[in-house]
C-alpha cells in the first residue's frame, strides 16, 4: 500500500510537475498548507458532485444495511472504497411549491427551500424563478471564509461540466443566497485562468522576457540619441524584472528542496485545444476533476460543487455507444430493456468519475504529510430525482465517499423516508457549523440525522 | 519684496510699450532691433551684472541660499520695470529706479525672462515618450477594431425596437419596428402597442451606445420580466435574467469605457405566458456615468443600430506624468509597467475569445499547414500594433517562434501579445523612423488627432499606396477624421482642459441658500455645457469667438426651473436638452454656471478663483504661486463687506498685489454671477461693481465694465487666441508648438485667423503639423538629427 501511494505520487509529480514561478506564488500564500502551525484543526473539505435525471434504483441501492452490503452494478467501480463509504436511502427532498419536478429538484437539492414564484414554465406544474435561500455548500463556505484558521483563496470552487450556456433554475444548484444562483465554469480553461492565471501569465512573461530585452537593442536605433535615455530606462527596468522573476524562480526550487515531501499543489498540465462539445465530455471531466484535487492540494478551497451537465441534462454517451440524449432515455417506462439497459450503463460512467474523483484524491497527500486529501475531504454525490421516469424525488441518490465529515464509513442506511433538510443540516454540523435548521425549518424538526457517526 | 498697489500699475509708460513693439517685431525677424532698444539693453545688462546677478545668476537661473527660483514668466517689460523700480535690489529699491529699471527689465526680458527668451535659449524638439494612459486605452481598441471594423459615424439617435406578440422572434408576429428615445417603459398589465397581447409578448431593442467621456460607467438595467442583454458586441453576454425570479428586478453592471467609442447592444425583454399571476411590465435602460448620478441613457448617447464590437479596456491604468500641464508618457516605473502586462494578457484573452475565431473562418478554406493560420492571423494583428509592415526577423521572434512553444492556441496568442504589446515596437509610437513616410505620417496623424494607431481601411490604403507624402494629402487626410468619433472626444476632452475641468473636485452649495442645487442638477449642468461644446464641434463652421459671444446654452425643465427665465427653452418643453433662449447676461462658456459654480465658494463667489482661471487659461499667462497658503476672510468677520470689498481687503497686503492686482481685476468682471452662476444685479444690498482690467502681452491696459466687455475682448484679443491654440497644440500633440519649429505656434494663430476662427480646422492644421515626419533619426551611428522636410 505504502509503495503504491509513493509510485504514484511520484507519478503524480512527474505527470504534473511544479511549475517553479507558480509554486512561488502559491507558497507565498498565507492559508497555505504547511504555513499553518501543527496545532491548526485538522481541514475539513467537501464536494458535492452532481449527475442528472435520477437513477435506476434497482442497480443502485445496496439490498441489505449495515456494514455488510453489497454494490449494486452501477455502484461498482466504487469497489475499491466500499469501505470508505455511505450509501444513504431513503432521504427525499420534500420541498413544494413553484416550479417543476426537475427545477426543484436541483434548485432545492443543497437548499432545503422553495423556489420563487417566476416566469420558467417546466414541463409540468407553475413557473417558478430561483431559490428562496442559500445552499449548503455556499453557507459552509462563508463559514469558512469568515474564520482565519479555515480561510482560503477562494473558499469555494464551483466546477461544471457542459452546463448550457443558460441561466436557469434547470443549471444551477449553488446559490450564493436567495435569487443569487452562482454559476458553474465549465470551461476548464477558465477555471485554470481562474486558479492559475496569475501565476501562468508570469511564467510566460518570463519566458519571453528574452526575446523582449534583444528587441530593445534594435529599436534603440529608431530613436535619437536624446531620446535613447527613456528606453535605457525602460530596458534596465525590464532586465530588473527578469531578475526578479529567475530569483522568484530560484527561492522556489529552493524550498522545493527542502520540502519535497510536502509538494502536494503541482500546476496540472491541461490538454491543448480542447473544444466544448458533447464528444469531449469525458475528457473534460478529467481535466477539471484534476484541477479540483491540485486546488484541494494547494488548499484554494475548501469546498467544491462539480456539476455534470445540468438537470434534465442531454448528454448523448456516444463513447458508450448510446446515441441517445440522457434526459430522453430516463423517460423510457421501466419495460424498455434497452433504454433501461443504457440508463444503468450511463448512470455507470457518472459512477466511473466519482470513483476517479476519489481515487485522485485518496492518492494525493495532504500538505502537511499526514495521510491523504481524501482522508479531510467527503464527497457527496448526488441527483435532482430519485428516478428519471417517475420523477420521484424520493430516495434522492446520496453517495458519500471519503472521510472530511468525519463520518462512519463502509456502511448503507436506509433512513425510510425523511426530509433532505436534515442531511443538509448534518453536513453543517460535521464541518464545525452546527444550525437549527436549514432551508425550510418546517423540514428540520427532527434535526440532523442519526446514525452518521456510529 | 515685491510692492505695488493696483492703482500704480496702470501707471504704465507710452515708453515701454513702444520698447516692447519693437522687440516683439525683432523676434518675427522682420525688423532689426532699433538702436535705442539695443543701447538700453546694454546698459540694462552692465546693471543686471553689477546689482542682480549675484542673487539671481549671470542668466537669470538663480542661486541657492539667495533666491534660487529662476526668473522666467510673461510680466510684461512695462510690469518688470515696475517691480524693480519698487522693489529691486532687495531692501535697497533706491538703487535701481527709473530709466535704469527700465533698462534692466527690457534686458532680461529680451535674454532669458519671456518665453521667448527661454525657447530660444533652450530650442525643444519634439521628444520621443511612451504610450499615455489614454492612447494605450485607444490603441488597443483600434488595434480591436482592425479586425472587428469600426462604426461609422451617424445623424440617427435613440434605439431600434422590434415589438412581437408572442414570447419569441418570429417576423410574422412582429406587430411594430420603430425607433425609440430611450427605453424607460411602464406597461403595467398593458398591452406594449396594438395588436399585442398583454400576457405575452417579446421585444426586441438594438443599438450602439455612444461614449463621450472615458471612466467607469454603472450599467443599471431595472425589469420586472425576464431579459438579456448583451453590451460592447453582440453576443457578448453582460445581464443573464433569462429567469424572472421573485422581486429580483435591478440589475447592475460596473465597466470602463474609452471615449469616443460605440458600443453595440442588444436587450431581448420578455413577458412570459404563466399560468400564475402575471406581474406589470416594466423596464429601463440607466447609466451611471464617470463622476455623475444614475439616469435613463438619454436619445444623444443611443444610436438606433449596432456596428461592429469595441473593446475598452478594464485594467487599471496609472496616471500620466502632467508637469507640464498635459499628459506624457515619460514615467517609467514598476506600476506602469506591470500594467502594460495587465493591458497585454486582457486584450489576448479577447483576441482568442472573439478575433481568432473570426479569422479562423473567414480563412477556413485556406491552407493551414503548421499552424500558418494562426501565424498569420498574429502577423497582421502585430503588424498594425507595430504601425507598419514586419519583415521576416520580426514575424519570427514575435511570432512564429512563439506559435512553436505554445501548443494551445490561446495561449501562444497570449505569448505572442505578451511579448508583442509590451515590446518598445508597440509602446514608443514615434520609434518608428524604418518606416515609409506615407505610414510616419498616418501614425502621427491617428497619435495626434485620437490617441490611437492606424487601423481604417482607408487610411491604410493610403499608406499602401505613399499617398501621405505632402501637406495636402495630410490635410485631406486630417480633415476626413476630424468627423471621427475619436477625434470629437479628443477635441471634447480639449474643452475640458481649456476650461480646467478636467481634474474638477465635486461641487457642493449651501443647501441653506440653494437648497435645490443637488446632484442631479449639476448633472444637467454638465449636460448642458457638453451640448453647447459639442455643438461647437459638430458645426462645419464651428467658430471659437461663440465659445464667448453665444447668448443662448442648452437647458432643461430643471435648469430653466433654477435658473429663471433666461433658461427657458426657446421651443416647446421637453424632456432632455434642447435650445434655451437668448439672454443679454449670457456670455458662451465664461458665464456657464458649471464654471461659474465651480469658481466659488459653497456660499459666495470666488473672485480670486475665477480670476486666476481667467489668466491662467483663458489667457495664457503665467502667475506665481502665493507667498503661502492662505484661507479666504471668512465673510462673517465683515457682515457689511461685498464679497469684492472683502477680497480686496484681504489681498491689500503689498506683497499680495503683486499678483492679485492681476487676478482681482479679471475675478471681479464676473462679479454678476453668483456662486451657483445665477445672475445679480446686487450684493448685500449694494450694486454690483463688476469692472476691471488687463494688461495684455503687449503691454496695453484694457479695461473691462461688465462681463459682456470681457467676453467680446476674449473673443477677439490675441492672448485668449494664443492660449486657445496653444493648448490645443499640447492637448493633441502632447508637445509643445516651439518643438516644430519656433514659428508654429504664430503660424497656426494666423491659420486660426483667417480660417474665422474654425475650431475643427484649427485642429486638422495642428495634426497636418505634428504628422510631418520633420525630424529623422539616422539608423545607425550618426549622433546628428537633421531637418528633412518630406514635402519639399
Amino acid at each position: 500500500m505504502n509503495q503504491n501511494r509513493l509510485a504514484s505520487r511520484r507519478e503524480f509529480l512527474v505527470k504534473t510537475g511544479v511549475s517553479t514561478a507558480a509554486a512561488n506564488f502559491l507558497f507565498a500564500l498565507p492559508s497555505l498548507g504547511w504555513a499553518a502551525s501543527s496545532g491548526t484543526p485538522k481541514k475539513k473539505r467537501m464536494v458535492f458532485v452532481f449527475s442528472p435525471n435520477g437513477v435506476i434504483p434497482q442497480h443502485f441501492w445496496p439490498e441489505q444495511v449495515g456494514k455488510d452490503f453489497e454494490l449494486k452494478r452501477i455502484l461498482q467501480p466504487l469497489a475499491d472504497f466500499k469501505n470508505r463509504m455511505l450509501t444513504l436511502h431513503g432521504v427525499c427532498n420534500r420541498i413544494k411549491g413553484d416550479g417543476d419536478g426537475h427545477m426543484r429538484g436541483i434548485g432545492c437539492l443543497l437548499t432545503g427551500i422553495e423556489l420563487f414564484p417566476g416566469d420558467v414554465q417546466g414541463g409540468s406544474d407553475t413557473p417558478a424563478g430561483w431559490a428562496k435561500g442559500i445552499s449548503v455548500d455556499q453557507h459552509i463556505k462563508n463559514h469558512f471564509q469568515a474564520d482565519p484558521l479555515t480561510q482560503t483563496r477562494f473558499g469555494s470552487l464551483e466546477f461544471g461540466v457542459m452546463v448550457p450556456e443558460r441561466a436557469d433554475t434547470w443549471t444551477r444548484m449553488s446559490y450564493a443566497g436567495p435569487n443569487q444562483p452562482v454559476a458553474p465554469i465549465d470551461n476548464p480553461y477558465l477555471m485554470f485562468d481562474k486558479l492559475y492565471g496569475q501565476t501562468k501569465n508570469r511564467e510566460l512573461l518570463s519566458s519571453v522576457l528574452d526575446d523582449l530585452t534583444s528587441d530593445f537593442k534594435k529599436v534603440e536605433q529608431l530613436i535619437s540619441v536624446e531620446d535613447r535615455r527613456l528606453l535605457q530606462d525602460h530596458l534596465t527596468m525590464v532586465r530588473d524584472l527578469e531578475k526578479e522573476l529567475k530569483m522568484e524562480q530560484a527561492q522556489t526550487s529552493k524550498r522545493s528542496d527542502t520540502a519535497t515531501s510536502d509538494v502536494g499543489h503541482a500546476v496540472p498540465t491541461l490538454p491543448a485545444n480542447v473544444e466544448e462539445v458533447n464528444n469531449n465530455i469525458p475528457q473534460i471531466t478529467k481535466m477539471q476533476m484534476d484541477m479540483l484535487v491540485s486546488s484541494f492540494a494547494a488548499d484554494f478551497a475548501r469546498v467544491a460543487t462539480f456539476q455534470i451537465t445540468n438537470s434534465v441534462g442531454e448528454p448523448k454517451m456516444k463513447w458508450l455507444n448510446i446515441e441517445e440524449g440522457h434526459h430522453h432515455l430516463s423517460h423510457e417506462p421501466d419495460t424498455n430493456e434497452e433504454a433501461y439497459e443504457k440508463l444503468i450503463k450511463i448512470n455507470t460512467w457518472y459512477c466511473e468519475q466519482v470513483a476517479y474523483l476519489t481515487k485522485r484524491l485518496a492518492e494525493t497527500p495532504e500538505p502537511d504529510g499526514n495521510g491523504t486529501l481524501l482522508d479531510n475531504t467527503t464527497i457527496v454525490w448526488t441527483n435532482e430525482l430519485g428516478k428519471g421516469n417517475s420523477h420521484t424525488r424520493d430516495n434522492i441518490p446520496f453517495v458519500l465517499v471519503g472521510e472530511g465529515c468525519g463520518f462512519s464509513m463502509g456502511r448503507a442506511i436506509d433512513y425510510k423516508g425523511v426530509p433532505h433538510n436534515r442531511l443538509l443540516m448534518s453536513f453543517s454540523e460535521s464541518m464545525g457549523i452546527p444550525v437549527k435548521s436549514f432551508g425550510n425549518a418546517n423540514y428540520c424538526g427532527d434535526g440532523v440525522l442519526a446514525d452518521l457517526h456510529t | 519684496m515685491v510692492c505695488f498697489k493696483l492703482r500704480t500699475l496702470f501707471r504704465g509708460t507710452i515708453l515701454s510699450i513702444l520698447i516692447l513693439n519693437g522687440l516683439l517685431k525683432a523676434q518675427d525677424g522682420e525688423k532689426p532691433i532699433e538702436p535705442y532698444a539695443k543701447q538700453l539693453q546694454s546698459t540694462g545688462e552692465a546693471i543686471y551684472k553689477k546689482q542682480c546677478a549675484s542673487c539671481h545668476g549671470a542668466s537669470g537661473e538663480g542661486v541657492s541660499g539667495n533666491y534660487p527660483d529662476p526668473l522666467v514668466g510673461d510680466s510684461t517689460v512695462g510690469e518688470l520695470t515696475k517691480i524693480i523700480h519698487d522693489t529691486m535690489p532687495e531692501g535697497e529699491p533706491h538703487l535701481c529706479t527709473g530709466e535704469d529699471a527700465r533698462a534692466v527689465a527690457a534686458y532680461i526680458h529680451e535674454e532669458f525672462y519671456s518665453p521667448e527668451a527661454q525657447s530660444r535659449r533652450n530650442p525643444r524638439k519634439p521628444s520621443i515618450a511612451r504610450l499615455t494612459g489614454n492612447q494605450l486605452r485607444q490603441s488597443l481598441a483600434d488595434l480591436y477594431a482592425r479586425h472587428a471594423g469600426i462604426a461609422e459615424p451617424q445623424d440617427k439617435r435613440g434605439v431600434k425596437g422590434l415589438y412581437f406578440d408572442g414570447d419569441r422572434f418570429k417576423n410574422e408576429n412582429k406587430k411594430i419596428d420603430r425607433i425609440d428615445k430611450g427605453i424607460d417603459f411602464d406597461f403595467g398589465k398593458e398591452s406594449p402597442v396594438a395588436d399585442i397581447k398583454p400576457e405575452s409578448f417579446y421585444i426586441y431593442w438594438e443599438g450602439s451606445l455612444l461614449v463621450e467621456r472615458t471612466g467607469r460607467y454603472e450599467i443599471v438595467v431595472r425589469s420586472t420580466c425576464s431579459f438579456k442583454m448583451d453590451f460592447g458586441k453582440i453576443d457578448r453576454l453582460l445581464i443573464d435574467n433569462h429567469v424572472q425570479s421573485g422581486d429580483k428586478t435591478e440589475f447592475r453592471e460596473s465597466l470602463y469605457l474609452t471615449a469616443g467609442r460605440v458600443y453595440p447592444f442588444k436587450i431581448d425583454f420578455i413577458q412570459r405566458k404563466r399560468k400564475t399571476e402575471l406581474p406589470p411590465a416594466k423596464v429601463s435602460l440607466s447609466w451611471v456615468p464617470p463622476g455623475g448620478v444614475e439616469q435613463v441613457i438619454p436619445e444623444k448617447n443611443l444610436i438606433p443600430s449596432s456596428g461592429p464590437g469595441t473593446f475598452s479596456l478594464q485594467s487599471f491604468v496609472p496616471p500620466d506624468d502632467r508637469s507640464y500641464g498635459f499628459d506624457r508618457g515619460v514615467a517609467i516605473n514598476k506600476q506602469w509597467d506591470e500594467s502594460t502586462t495587465a493591458a497585454a494578457i486582457e486584450f489576448s484573452t479577447i483576441v482568442a475569445k472573439e478575433l481568432w475565431p473570426r479569422w479562423m473562418k473567414k480563412h477556413k478554406d485556406e491552407p493551414n499547414e503548421n499552424r500558418a493560420q494562426l501565424k498569420a492571423f498574429l502577423r497582421d494583428l502585430l503588424q498594425t500594433a507595430f504601425r507598419g509592415p514586419l519583415d521576416s526577423e520580426l514575424a519570427t521572434v514575435y511570432v512564429d517562434r512563439q506559435v512553436d512553444k505554445a501548443e494551445d492556441d490561446a495561449e501562444a496568442i497570449r505569448r505572442v501579445l505578451l511579448l508583442g504589446l509590451k515590446s518598445p515596437r508597440f509602446l514608443y509610437p514615434l520609434a518608428d523612423a524604418d518606416k515609409s513616410v506615407s505610414q510616419r505620417a498616418a501614425n502621427r496623424l491617428t497619435l495626434t488627432l485620437m490617441d490611437g494607431l492606424p487601423s481604417d481601411e482607408w487610411l491604410l490604403k493610403r499608406v499602401e499606396k505613399n499617398q501621405l507624402t505632402n501637406e495636402s494629402q495630410l490635410r485631406e487626410a486630417a480633415s476626413r477624421m476630424v468627423r471621427d468619433y475619436r477625434v470629437q472626444a479628443k477635441m471634447r476632452d480639449f474643452f475640458y482642459e481649456w476650461l480646467n475641468l478636467t481634474h474638477q473636485s465635486e461641487i457642493t452649495k449651501s443647501k441653506e441658500l440653494y437648497p435645490e442645487y443637488n446632484a442631479e442638477l449639476i448633472a444637467d449642468l454638465r449636460g448642458s455645457l457638453n451640448e453647447f461644446l459639442n455643438s461647437i464641434m459638430n458645426d462645419d463652421k464651428g467658430d471659437y469667438r461663440q465659445l464667448f459671444l453665444a447668448d443662448w446654452t442648452f437647458t432643461t425643465k430643471r435648469l430653466a426651473e433654477f435658473y429663471g427665465e433666461s433658461w427657458k427653452p426657446a421651443d416647446e418643453p421637453k424632456d432632455g436638452l434642447q435650445r434655451s433662449v437668448a439672454s443679454p447676461t449670457r456670455h458662451g462658456v465664461m458665464t456657464h454656471p458649471f464654471l461659474m459654480s465651480g469658481l466659488a465658494y459653497h456660499d459666495t463667489t470666488s473672485p480670486i478663483h475665477r480670476g486666476v482661471f481667467l489668466i491662467r487659461f483663458m489667457l495664457g499667462r503665467t502667475l506665481r504661486p502665493p507667498n503661502d497658503a492662505f484661507s479666504p476672510l471668512s465673510p462673517d468677520l465683515h457682515p457689511e463687506l461685498t464679497t469684492r470689498e472683502r477680497v480686496a481687503l484681504q489681498t491689500s497686503p503689498d506683497n499680495c498685489q503683486a499678483c492679485h492686482s492681476k487676478i482681482n481685476a479679471l475675478g471681479f468682471v464676473m462679479e454678476n454671477y453668483d456662486a451657483v452662476g445665477r445672475y445679480r444685479d446686487s450684493e448685500k444690498k449694494k450694486p454690483i461693481d463688476a469692472s476691471g482690467s488687463y494688461r495684455s502681452r503687449d503691454d496695453k491696459v484694457v479695461e473691462f465694465k461688465k462681463a459682456a466687455e470681457l467676453a467680446e475682448f476674449l473673443a477677439h484679443s490675441p492672448d485668449s487666441h494664443r492660449a486657445f491654440v496653444n493648448r490645443a497644440f499640447q492637448h493633441f500633440v502632447k508637445q509643445s508648438p516651439d518643438a516644430f519649429g519656433p514659428n508654429t505656434l504664430r503660424m497656426l494663430i494666423e491659420k486660426f485667423d483667417r480660417s474665422g476662427f474654425n475650431v475643427r480646422e484649427l485642429i486638422s492644421e495642428i495634426a497636418v503639423v505634428a504628422s510631418k515626419p520633420l525630424v529623422d533619426f539616422p539608423s545607425r551611428s550618426s549622433t546628428n538629427t537633421s531637418q528633412v522636410n518630406p514635402t519639399n
